[in-house]
């Protein structure tokens, strides 16, 4: 019988054997990153890399400095961030952390598994108004940029607090927070306060370490190559910089890349994603509201942790569509209580580094489409993100309130935020 | 409380081989441990049918509840007499819950709160131990046994659809030790072939490509490549789906000492579309032919209806195909689904009658058999591109 079993049985506890030595223990190292590939991935805003370690943690420890935002992040033209930095040879180069649907929480735990190269860098933070919506964070947009590594190592590291217990909360609220069952045990337990226990502790260990050879050996697969096009919009610039120069290059590609359609939006998206349906949209904005949102909170946990990570970091605040905001409704009034309220969040906390272009005028070629940044809009954005790489960085002082966790500043709307001093 | 769906992640699985291993080790030992393999059925049931899904639970104890009683009131009625009206109204009201689960959302706009997940095979196996107690073939029949086949936990779900007869059988006698390790060997076999279908290739086909190849169909509209790559790409995901599906419902119940039938058997290698539906979710039309087709074609000629047998057997595949487009779901797509593989059984037996007519003039050999495959592999799926509704959201959808 024994030989019958082995038959059965034996090839089955091999294979789990090797697999638990293949994953759990630390194997697979790929490396140090060539300076190629590592460029490459600094404009793939790939999910993969989002949700990794091993990528982001090279890149941080040398000249890439992170770049959080989301879609806008994508709107390669010539005067992105990334390819002025690369142009002109500048101290730091912009590594895209984002892209549709990545959000406040979805940044604060992709910073958990790289927080120690974080530590004492200067950053960017691009904060989109229309994140702030009744329901925050999508649950489906959340899972594309969450990953258990990203939360066992906030797990494992972080101290109990209001913040701690509110960040595990809302990963609680996420079918994916809640994937794996021990995990979903020890995300219980921090979010009472309470401790791991060795038996969970050890647990999460393994898994971290199966999950980081994971990372490193199919973190780099399916990257998107954008190199090519960063080279061709590279070559449409000045040889030296200029703004005024650099301003007239932006006008024209603006030019160039519009005039299909009233609202100055670029031709391809316009052909692509409003000409079909913009009819319908008109006056469909008017009760848009960005006042009231969980992801005041969340926001809050990226700002804890950039305190906690000692990071000094520049806000980036872009604007609405003018055109496209008088034709669907959107609230200018509402849009401004958003606005006082993001910035008193920051300033009363002491984040000073702020760029904010809610108010910009009506400019040509500001916006790529109704919501992003593009050409003389990125250029504007480097005149703020330029000068504040160039400064020498400065420890700076934060001054955190756990008030900004509670429903009551979720939820602040109207004359509340007109009262805020 | 956790819920967890049968066979939906490794959490089940594990759970699976930690209750089951003393189950095996007593088959090993030629003893059948009855009550603990209750505990553990109850246990899985309310994994599936607790927490979230407890009123699917509550429907579920109701169904039984109510089949049982009707199996064993027409058991009774049956040992003394043999009314065919009865038998028509056990078989009526044996469908009933199935029939209201299946129109409430026609009628009332809201789905029925008196589904459950495999109401529709539990109805199955209700109606053949019906149809079979009318034959008299089941002599014995005790209340829990009858609940004890309908809740067999491994293939609740989605069959395969197993004989109360056959099942009693198995369950009955303990396999030697010899035949057990040949179960339990395979059973270990299908349950990892299983995930390669289901993990690997149904996800591949189903979650990495079907999205992609859709988006392009859609986009382009009409009739397009795109739409024909859909269509083989569907039928792959169909099919390692629902075969993995199968293989671990079917190697779960080996290692539970059962051999509950096999529902697939290579059915794209098939020579025709006879030999297909001998090949595809094989208890599924088993049960159709034994319980639908054969009785109908039986009755007609009791009854002396048609004299053709030609026309018999035309008349039982329309009525065979077309309730299995009903079962399915009260939609055009289905119920043309059904004609369509009605049809194209009518005409493989026409062309069987001229191949046998003609055998001297007709070629037969390596060639013409592979033909015969590519013809059926591509009927097959243009059927299941009607089956999946696509065209239905293509042509229809605004």
């Amino acid at each position: 019988m024994k030989k019958e079993l082995f038959k059965i049985f034996g090839p089955l506890i091999c294979a789990f054997l090797l697999l638990g030595i293949f994953l759990g223990l630390p194997l697979f190292n790929r490396g140090k990153i060539s300076k190629e590939k590592m460029r490459e991935i600094s404009y793939s805003q790939s999910t993969n890399i989002f949700k990794g370690r091993y990528v982001k943690n090279q890149a941080f420890s040398g000249k890439y400095v992170p770049f959080f935002g989301s879609s806008e992040l994508s709107r390669l033209d010539a005067l992105h961030p990334s390819i002025l930095a690369e142009k002109y040879h500048r101290n730091y180069q912009p590594f895209l952390l984002g892209n549709a649907g990545s959000q406040s929480l979805a940044h604060f735990y992709s910073m958990q598994p790289v927080n120690s190269a974080l530590h004492g860098k200067k950053a960017v933070f691009i904060i989109s108004p229309q994140w702030f919506v009744k329901d925050g964070t999508n649950a489906e947009a959340f899972s594309l940029y969450y990953s258990n590594l990203e939360g066992v190592n906030w797990i494992l590291n972080s101290k109990d607090s209001r913040a701690t217990r509110y960040a595990a909360s809302r990963l609680l609220a996420m079918p994916t927070g809640s994937s794996d069952e021990l995990m979903k045990m020890a995300l219980k337990k921090k979010e009472k306060g309470k401790p791991l226990g060795k038996t969970l502790r050890w647990y999460l260990e393994y898994r971290r370490n199966a999950l980081e050879n994971e990372d490193h050996l199919f973190s780099m697969f399916k990257l998107n190559d954008r190199t090519q096009k960063v080279d061709r919009a590279m070559k449409k610039l000045p040889e030296r910089y200029s703004v005024g120069k650099l301003d007239a290059v932006a006008t024209k590609l603006g030019e160039n890349a519009t005039g299909n359609n009233p609202f100055d939006v670029s031709k391809k998206f316009w052909n692509k994603r409003l000409k079909g349906s913009y009819k319908e949209l008109k006056g469909k904005q008017a009760d848009y509201d960005y006042t009231q949102s969980p992801e005041f909170a969340d926001f809050q946990l990226v700002l804890q942790q950039f305190k906690d990570n000692n990071m000094d970091v520049m806000f980036i605040i872009p604007p609405v569509n003018r055109k496209w905001m008088e034709y669907t409704g959107l609230s200018q009034k509402m849009l401004d209580r958003f606005d006082k309220k993001i910035i008193y969040q920051l300033h009363s906390q002491g984040f000073n580094n702020i760029c904010d272009m809610t108010n910009v005028k009506e400019e040509p070629y500001f916006m790529q489409d109704t919501i992003h940044l593009g050409w003389r809009g990125w250029l504007a954005a480097d005149t703020y993100i330029s000068p504040f790489m160039a400064s020498k960085f400065e420890a700076p002082h934060y001054k955190m309130n756990d008030m900004f966790y509670s429903k009551g500043w979720q939820n602040l709307s109207g004359s509340g935020i007109d009262d805020l001093k | 409380m956790i819920n967890l769906q049968p066979y939906q992640n490794p959490t089940y699985f594990v759970l699976l081989a930690v209750a089951l291993l003393p189950l095996a080790i007593g088959l090993l030992y030629g003893k059948r441990f009855k009550v603990y393999e209750m505990i553990v059925s109850f246990a899985f049931l309310l994994l599936t049918f607790g927490g979230v899904k407890l009123n699917e639970g509550l429907a579920l104890l109701g169904y039984v509840i109510f089949e049982t009683l009707l199996v064993c009131g027409y058991h009774a009625y049956r040992k003394k007499q043999n009314s065919g009206y009865v038998f028509v109204l056990a078989v009526v009201l044996a469908i009933a819950p199935l029939l209201i689960f299946k129109l409430t959302p026609f009628v009332t706009g809201k789905p029925s709160i008196l589904g459950f997940l495999g109401i529709s095979y539990l109805t199955f196996k209700v109606v053949g131990t019906v149809m079979e107690t009318r034959d008299g073939m089941i002599k014995e029949l005790k209340w829990y046994h009858v609940l004890h086949f309908l809740l067999f936990f491994p293939t609740i779900s989605s069959g395969p659809i197993d004989r109360y007869r056959r099942f009693r059988k198995d369950y009955e006698k303990v396999p030697s030790r010899e035949k057990y390790l040949e179960l339990l060997g395979k059973g270990v076999w299908n349950i990892f072939l299983g995930f390669f279908y289901k993990f690997i290739l149904a996800y591949a086909f189903g979650t990495l490509i079907l999205p992609v190849v859709s988006k392009y169909a859609l986009g382009h509209g009409g009739i397009s490549w795109w739409l024909v790559a859909y269509m083989y790409v569907y039928a792959m995901d169909l099919f390692f789906d629902f075969a993995g599906y199968s293989l671990f419902a079917v190697g779960i119940s080996y290692i539970m000492g059962v051999e509950t039938p096999v529902n697939f058997n290579k059915p794209f290698i098939s020579k025709n579309i006879k030999e297909f539906w001998n090949r595809w979710h094989m208890s599924l039309s088993f049960w159709f032919r034994d319980y639908i087709y054969m009785r109908f074609v039986f009755f007609i000629m009791k009854n002396k209806l048609m004299k053709n047998r030609v026309h018999i057997a035309s008349v039982g595949y329309l009525l065979l195909f077309l309730i299995m487009g009903f079962w399915h779901g009260l939609t055009w797509y289905y119920i043309v689904y059904g004609l369509y593989h009605a049809c194209a059984i009518i005409l493989c037996d026409a062309w069987l009658r001229f191949k046998k007519k003609h055998k001297d003039k007709l070629p037969h050999n390596k060639f013409t058999e592979c033909l015969a495959i590519f013809v059926t592999f591509n009927v097959v799926c243009f059927s299941f591109l009607i089956f999946s509704g696509f065209l239905d959201t293509l042509f229809f959808a605004k």
